[in-house]
């Protein structure tokens, strides 16, 4: 079978998916065929309430790369439960083109799984082929939005935090303003506070210690 | 397993300190008193007035009346729950909760346990002891009616766990619960043997509860094994079929919780990788 019927055989299969669990395995082998034009199908799925096939298109998604951007973006925003796996599949890509959605889950999502997600996907944006002021630009929101964040209520976005501000600040000048915003912000997490979990302390801690050594 | 945090129980525009003191402090209207003592435990309140009244809260529990509507008591089991989570600053509800422990409602007697292993209150383990020497077949029977068991067995088994008191009479109380028919009583019971005696043996009774057909069960087992921080879990832990969010606190039990093998930054890298 050609590697075109063989997409078009196993989105066939999906769409006629009977059952929860057949639904997840057709969405595992839609997304094993590493083709980008099984995107929009996978993208679907995640709309589909289903946590298991969920998580298999988001995977999916993920190895496409930035060929599965374009259709994670055309998402109906209205459909919460499908955004939240989007911002997850985004934040894996570290395309660009997924700031606004990663900045706006991570300011104001209501689930702390999906800032989470948002909070490292910030820190591991792709920027290399954009021109150097755009970088700049585009790192600073990152930030902005990171140090926001670490006042967050959960303790696992704020671990999330530490993680994409030491991934973040790993790429930014180690003499350079933003480079010591971020620490700063790392300094916070790392703070022993009744309400601020041992485990975010040490995270930050580690990440602070592996920036000195860098 | 305890979960009694995790939203708000009714929604309602953010309120503050004073706010929350004033609805407990009124007695016209239960549900704001109940919104009030929710409010004082998940902020973890330091008023020097909220474990007070939270005390006040947990006397005004009235007897128990089959014929009542079934929320009788829920303004005094909101109070139990948040002076739990105002530990330590609560050490002086501890004569209360014990009391509480006494009521003939089982969620009562159940948010009064969590709240006294929370407390780390050794001058429960008695009372905690006497709930349970029943056994698997008199306080771990199930209720007529009910999914609920005679006594509230997993927060009596936890709280012993909490507390921490490594005697053979305690151990004597929980052995036999891991013979108990739920997974989550059996799980229950290997926790707080390993929180105990950190002996390995009950680490992995619950690193078998990670294979169990039950999403609930292997829920259960993670959050236990989190609580016991048992590193040589991680692996299991690792695979288990659940959600990143249920692996990330489990983990971050072993990080905070446990010692010893695999390190702290093992630990973290993989926790990075569940985000």
């Amino acid at each position: 079978m050609s590697q075109v019927s063989l997409v078009a055989a196993r989105i066939a299969a999906l769409q006629q998916a009977g059952s929860a669990l057949a639904l997840q395995q057709a969405t595992q082998e839609l997304a094993s065929c590493a083709d980008a034009s099984a995107a929009p199908v996978l993208v679907e799925v995640l709309g589909f309430n289903n946590p298991g096939a969920a998580v298999a298109a988001v995977k999916g998604l993920i190895s496409l790369g930035p060929a599965a951007v374009e259709a994670l973006l055309q998402l109906d925003p209205v459909n919460y439960g499908a955004r939240a796996w989007a911002v997850r599949a985004l934040a894996g890509i570290g395309d660009v083109r997924g700031l606004e959605l990663l900045l706006d889950a991570l300011g104001s999502d209501v689930a702390a799984s999906v800032r989470r997600a948002a909070a490292k996907g910030l820190g591991q944006l792709q920027l290399d082929e954009l021109p150097p002021d755009q970088q700049q630009a585009v790192r600073r929101q990152c930030l902005g939005a990171l140090l926001a964040a670490t006042s967050d209520g959960e303790w696992v976005v704020r671990y999330a935090v530490a993680v994409g501000l030491e991934l973040l600040a790993a790429g930014l000048p180690a003499a350079g303003p933003e480079r010591q915003l971020a620490q700063q912000g790392l300094l916070t997490l790392q703070e022993a506070a009744a309400d601020n979990a041992p485990v975010v302390q040490r995270r930050a801690n580690l990440a602070l210690s592996r920036l000195e050594l860098q | 397993m305890a979960d009694d945090d995790a939203s708000p129980p009714q929604a309602g525009e953010p309120i503050s300190e004073q706010e929350a003191l004033r609805r407990l402090r009124q007695s016209e209207d239960s549900s704001q008193q109940y919104y009030g003592a929710w409010w004082l435990g998940r902020m973890r309140s330091q008023h020097p007035e909220a474990v007070p009244l939270l005390q006040q809260a947990l006397r005004r529990r009235r007897p128990r009346d089959s014929g009542a509507g079934v929320e009788e008591n829920a303004v005094a089991r909101n109070a139990a729950r948040s002076l739990g989570k105002l530990a330590p600053a609560a050490q002086a509800a501890i004569p209360d909760l014990l009391d509480t422990l006494q009521d003939g409602d089982d969620g009562l007697r159940e948010a009064a346990a969590r709240a006294l292993g929370q407390l780390g209150a050794s001058e429960a383990i008695e009372a905690l002891c006497e709930r349970l020497a029943s056994g698997p077949a008199v306080a771990g029977v199930q209720q007529a009616n009910s999914h609920r068991l005679m006594e509230p067995c997993e927060a009596l088994l936890e709280a012993l766990g909490d507390i921490g008191v490594n005697e053979p009479r305690v151990l004597a109380v929980v052995k036999p619960f891991l013979g108990h028919e739920s997974p989550l009583i059996r799980s229950a019971a290997a926790r707080t043997l390993l929180q105990l005696s950190g002996e390995a043996r009950w680490g992995e009774l619950l690193v078998d509860l990670l294979d169990h057909p039950q999403l609930q069960v292997r829920h259960a087992a993670l959050m236990d094994l989190g609580a016991a921080g048992w590193r040589p879990g991680f692996k299991a832990i690792a695979a288990t079929l659940a959600e990143n969010s249920l692996k990330l606190i489990a983990l971050r039990g072993l990080v905070e919780q446990g010692s010893g093998d695999p390190g702290d930054e093992a630990l973290l890298a993989y926790m990075d990788t569940l985000l």
